[in-house]
């Protein structure tokens, strides 16, 4: 029976090679899909799970307040941890992590920079899960100057030697014994190093006592990453319940001076991944990107199940005398079931494997495209490969399913009358539905793509208020390089390619210092946290920033380089001064009794400009003088010069003997790269419409093709009765236009409320969406859609009636 | 009105060549009641296609309404279909999915004729046809008898010029076989010609001239009188 049964289908599969075909290649579409969005959304919810007591983890974030502001950080004050542990008993073992920004490693002559290199408590090993490699792991961090390092760093600096026992210089300051090495951090975890260093070196060389001191002050500095593990039986529930308590015997009297307040706030381990979202925090996901990705996995794969459906109910009249017949010498409707559920899992398992294939041959774009590391064993795992296989018979029962319960109903008698089974009127409104449907869905990610593409344009585009072309921001790290500024400034000066250098703490969106001050407000020196930056007298004109009032920083002014300070129009209009700005008075870098520290007179307010990513609003800023060398270096060049200048300042960077190896950022390139997860969005977005719409596409050839079989005869009587072609072509398009038209007037609404409030919440400064934005979507998809089915449609237009009359 | 001159019709399938017509010549005049007879096969159906402008003779020369037709496109040749046959066939070729008024009022929306006169025309046919209170019923509510009728209204309602009719009344009883014959016989004597295949001896005899086919060529052509 079973052999009938295969033999039935392979065979109608055979014959209607072109349904067969379109049916697999939709399946496989949606398969690929969802194997490509399964592999990386159980990547993305995998991360840090490896850790044996990651129920236990707790990463401690800070929660600041300083006068209205509120700031959430991933870095905590360095004795937080310990304090912690020492007042509360749920809190079995702390560890820290200090990063370390780009550090140089000396292993004999050889020299490497590195920046995945942290010092960290001893018990590191006691709370996270790590496969020792070599050396032990009992106390491998206790002593001052050890160093574990992972195992292709180990590679790395020692080739084929054995590492343990080694010694590493660091910065040519400190060196380090290797006493064990780990087996490289998995690329499923937040906090990946390639080395360890112990904290007991930095105790050593501070003093244990400085190192370990609890003094108020040092509660109010943020700087080191820090995890808790908590006793089996307790809950971080209970400390988070303790903690104003906590708050008030180490934090508050400091608190209370400088009109700022702390919260503890913590984060579990594998949670870290998706759902923190705090400054100063090592790379983490996108919790939309994994809730937008499942969701489209499942519409894709809905959408192609529903073209075998659509396809295998419009055969349906095909079918009808098989049908018939079988009823007739015997058959009971539920082996009728079986039958066609049968064939449609047959042509879903083909699609499973070939979607294997393709799976395996575009990983590794994929791999790019998400910036993630997916292996074929992945690919091929035995839980990948056991969900697909139940996936591939469950969607072959459901959509088969439809079809075969309505195949198996036809009264045999008017099948073999030839009546055609059922009228199959309602069967008709439920193929256009479905239509409708996948348009509905086509058409909303078309728009999104649009919008998302136009956003990001904007984003590019926007007049930021300073002049991001032929801009070179350098980093002058190396303290002894950074002493030098002002003279590498005039050294850099004179080259031709070269119109204009400023040193600062801050350039546009690189600009995080924030600090406490007093601010002048209703004759009242009142505190406020404000950013800042400090520089020198050619900011102003390297930045290209523009002043509407005062004037800008003078050398020969001779109090400028302490007294004087230029503000934003946010800040002139924030602090309330209303028309007379000039003047009135900041006080800054004061004690906490307000004693010391420099009063400045405002003598200019430039022209608000975005310091910060168009994700944010414009908020206060203010620029100074800077009593010594800044962070950075910013070089305006010559148009079209850029590469001159850039020779001129390797050299110069040579011969001024910095330590560190020349590197460099384009202004423009900076800003650029702060929209790289939209930029990602876009280009996901892309794929997927095309996706979508092909898929949605095949859905309408089918029902096209299908239209044009079946209505062969009406249109044969309509030409006899005086129908021109043009005349049945149109016929044929309105059904189909009708249906594009639908999708689209449903779509329009639902992407714009979307795509709105998706800038709202992620940008400050937004496009507004174009109504011709959304009509080329609308024209794409009729267009698109037409071609589509205009195959078919000019193929029944045009045949001779005679041929389809003689049928009957 | 109608003159055919050593007609062929040669079908190509794969790997047959059938001839359907072997150089057939006839003329058929305004106002007449023709009936074509012969056997299963004969070609009587696909001389009815070329009269009716629904395909081109291989060879020969086809005179309708005195233009030569034979090798035209089928623009044009739609284009003198519309306005000057109508067809009444065995299974009555309705759209199940029209009315009854839908489906008479179908040639006159191809003719270009304003809605309103299309409904004076199809209400006025509906009437003649003695069909009219199944105006809003969908074909497939209808007995064979009153299908038919649907579609010889369908025929008539642009007034053609010529009828041509494929065994109109092979699906249906005696009685209503006759009601059917009764009309066309009706429409004959108001002026309009008829071209009818038939199997049937009696239907034949509403005719006023017989056309015998057999194997593509014609036999016999018998007036006669009633």
């Amino acid at each position: 029976m079973i052999k009938n049964y295969l033999l039935s289908a392979i065979r109608n599969m055979a014959r209607n090679k072109f349904y067969t075909g379109l049916n697999i290649l939709g399946l496989t579409i949606g398969l690929v899909t969802f194997i490509m969005i399964f592999l990386y959304v159980s990547d993305e919810l995998s991360y840090d799970k490896y850790h044996q007591n990651y129920q236990r983890i707790y990463r401690l974030e800070s929660s600041f307040r300083i006068g209205t502001k509120y700031d959430n950080f991933a870095i905590v004050p360095l004795p937080l941890g310990p304090a912690l542990k020492l007042e509360y008993p749920e809190i079995e073992k702390v560890v820290r992590f200090a990063g370390t920004d780009n550090m140089l490693i000396r292993v004999g002559e050889k020299e490497y920079y590195e920046r995945r290199f942290y010092y960290t408590d001893s018990t590191v090993f006691e709370v996270f899960s790590h496969e020792l490699v070599q050396g032990r792991l009992e106390g491998c961090l206790s002593e001052p100057n050890t160093m574990v390092v992972s195992q292709s760093m180990a590679r790395k600096l020692f080739g084929n030697e054995n590492p343990i026992g080694q010694v590493v210089l660091t910065d040519n300051e400190r060196q380090f014994k290797i006493t064990a090495v780990v087996e490289d951090v998995p690329e499923n975890s937040h906090l990946k190093f390639d080395g360890l260093m112990s904290a007991a070196t930095l105790s050593k060389e501070m003093g244990e006592d400085e190192f370990n001191s609890m003094d108020p002050n040092r509660f109010w500095n943020i700087g080191v990453y820090t995890y808790v593990m908590i006793n089996p039986n307790s809950s971080m529930l209970t400390v988070h319940e303790k903690f104003p308590q906590f708050y008030d015997k180490y934090m508050k009297s400091i608190g209370d001076q400088i009109n700022a307040s702390f919260d503890l706030k913590t984060t579990r381990l594998d949670q870290i991944h998706l759902n923190a979202q705090t400054a100063s925090d090592l790379p983490t996901g996108n919790k939309a990107y994994v809730s937008i990705f499942s969701i489209v996995a499942l519409f894709i794969l809905l959408l192609a199940s529903i073209n075998y459906m659509n396809m295998a109910t419009a055969r349906a009249t095909k079918r009808a005398k098989e049908v018939g017949l079988r009823k007739v010498v015997g058959a009971e409707r539920r082996q009728l079931i079986f039958q066609f559920v049968s064939e449609a899992v047959l042509i879903t398992i083909i699609a499973m494997i070939l979607s294997f294939a393709i799976s395996g041959l575009l990983l590794s774009d994929f791999s790019t495209l998400t910036g993630k590391t997916l292996s074929v064993e992945a690919l091929f795992s035995a839980n990948v490969v056991m969900l697909l296989v139940v996936l591939s018979i469950v969607i072959g029962i459901i959509s088969g399913s439809y079809p075969a319960f309505y195949l198996s109903g036809f009264s045999p008698l008017a099948v073999l009358k030839g009546s055609g089974g059922k009228s199959g009127k309602t069967n008709h409104w439920l193929r256009r539905v479905l239509v409708v449907v996948q348009f509905f869905i086509a058409i909303v990610m078309i728009i999104a793509t649009i919008i998302v593409g136009e956003q990001l344009h904007f984003l590019k585009n926007k007049d930021l208020g300073f002049n991001k072309e032929n801009a070179i921001v350098l980093e002058l790290q190396d303290s002894a390089f950074r002493s030098r500024a002002e003279s590498f400034k005039q050294h850099l000066l004179q080259s031709p390619a070269i119109t204009s250098v400023s040193n600062s703490s801050g350039v546009p969106s690189r600009n995080g210092w924030i600090q406490v001050m007093l601010v002048e407000q209703e004759n009242e020196m009142k505190e406020m946290a404000v950013i800042l930056t400090q520089c020198d007298y050619d900011f102003l004109t390297t930045m290209g920033l523009k002043l509407i009032e005062g004037r800008d920083f003078n050398r020969d002014m001779g109090t400028d380089d302490s007294l004087a300070v230029i503000v934003n129009q946010t800040a002139a209009r924030q602090f309330g001064w209303g028309d007379e700005v000039l003047g009135k008075k900041i006080h800054y870098g004061m004690e906490l009794d307000r004693s010391g520290g420099r009063i400045m007179k405002v003598i200019g307010v430039v022209e608000d400009f975005h310091f910060n990513t168009l994700h944010n609003a414009i908020e206060p800023i203010i620029m100074f003088i800077s009593p010594v060398p800044r962070f950075r270096m910013t070089v305006r060049t010559e148009p079209g010069k850029t590469q001159e200048a850039l020779d001129y300042l390797e050299q110069s960077w040579t011969d001024f003997g910095s330590k560190r190896p020349f590197d460099y950022e384009m202004l423009d390139v900076m800003q650029e790269e702060s929209y790289g997860a939209e930029e990602r969005t876009g280009v996901l977005f892309l794929i997927i419409s095309g996706i979508t719409m092909f898929i949605a596409l095949l859905g309408l050839l089918g029902l096209s093709s299908y239209t044009a079989e079946n209505r062969t005869r009406e249109i044969g009587i309509r030409k006899v009765n005086g129908a021109l072609t043009s005349d049945i072509m149109l016929l044929l398009f309105k059904e189909f236009i009708w249906l594009i038209l639908i999708a689209f007037v449903l779509a329009v609404p639902v992407s714009i409320w979307r795509l709105t409030l998706w800038m709202e919440e992620s940008f400050v400064y937004y496009t507004e969406i174009h109504w011709y934005s959304v009509a080329i979507a609308g024209l794409a998809a009729v267009i698109v859609g037409l071609l589509t089915t205009s195959f078919h449609v000019i193929k029944a237009a045009g045949a001779n009636p005679v041929e389809s009359l003689k049928y009957e | 009105m109608i003159k055919a001159i050593d007609l062929s019709r040669v079908f190509l399938t794969e790997e047959v060549e059938t001839t359907a017509l072997r150089q057939v010549s006839f003329e058929i005049k305004k106002g007449e009641f023709v009936a074509i007879m012969g056997p299963s096969g004969c070609g009587k159906s696909t001389l009815l296609n070329i009269i009716g402008l629904l395909d081109n003779p291989t060879s020969g020369k086809y005179y309708f309404l005195d233009h030569e037709i034979s090798g035209s496109s089928e623009r044009q040749r739609a284009k003198h279909r519309k306005n000057n046959i109508g067809f009444v066939f065995q299974n009555f070729n309705l759209i199940d999915e029209l009315t009854v008024f839908e489906n008479v009022e179908m040639p006159l929306i191809y003719l270009g004729i304003p809605s309103k006169e299309r409904k004076r025309r199809v209400d006025e046919v509906l009437e003649q046809m003695q069909i009219a209170h199944r105006r809003k019923h969908f074909p497939g509510q209808l007995s064979g008898g009153q299908q038919q009728r649907v579609a010889v209204a369908r025929a008539v309602v642009s007034n053609p010029k010529l009828i041509l009719a494929d065994e109109p009344t092979g699906n249906l009883d005696s009685a209503n076989g006759e009601e059917v014959m009764n009309l066309l016989s009706e429409l004959n004597k108001q002026g309009t010609t008829v071209v009818m295949v038939t199997h049937s001896q009696r239907d034949a005899e509403y005719s006023s001239r017989i056309i015998r086919l057999f194997d593509g060529q014609i036999l016999a052509e018998n007036f006669q009188s009633n």
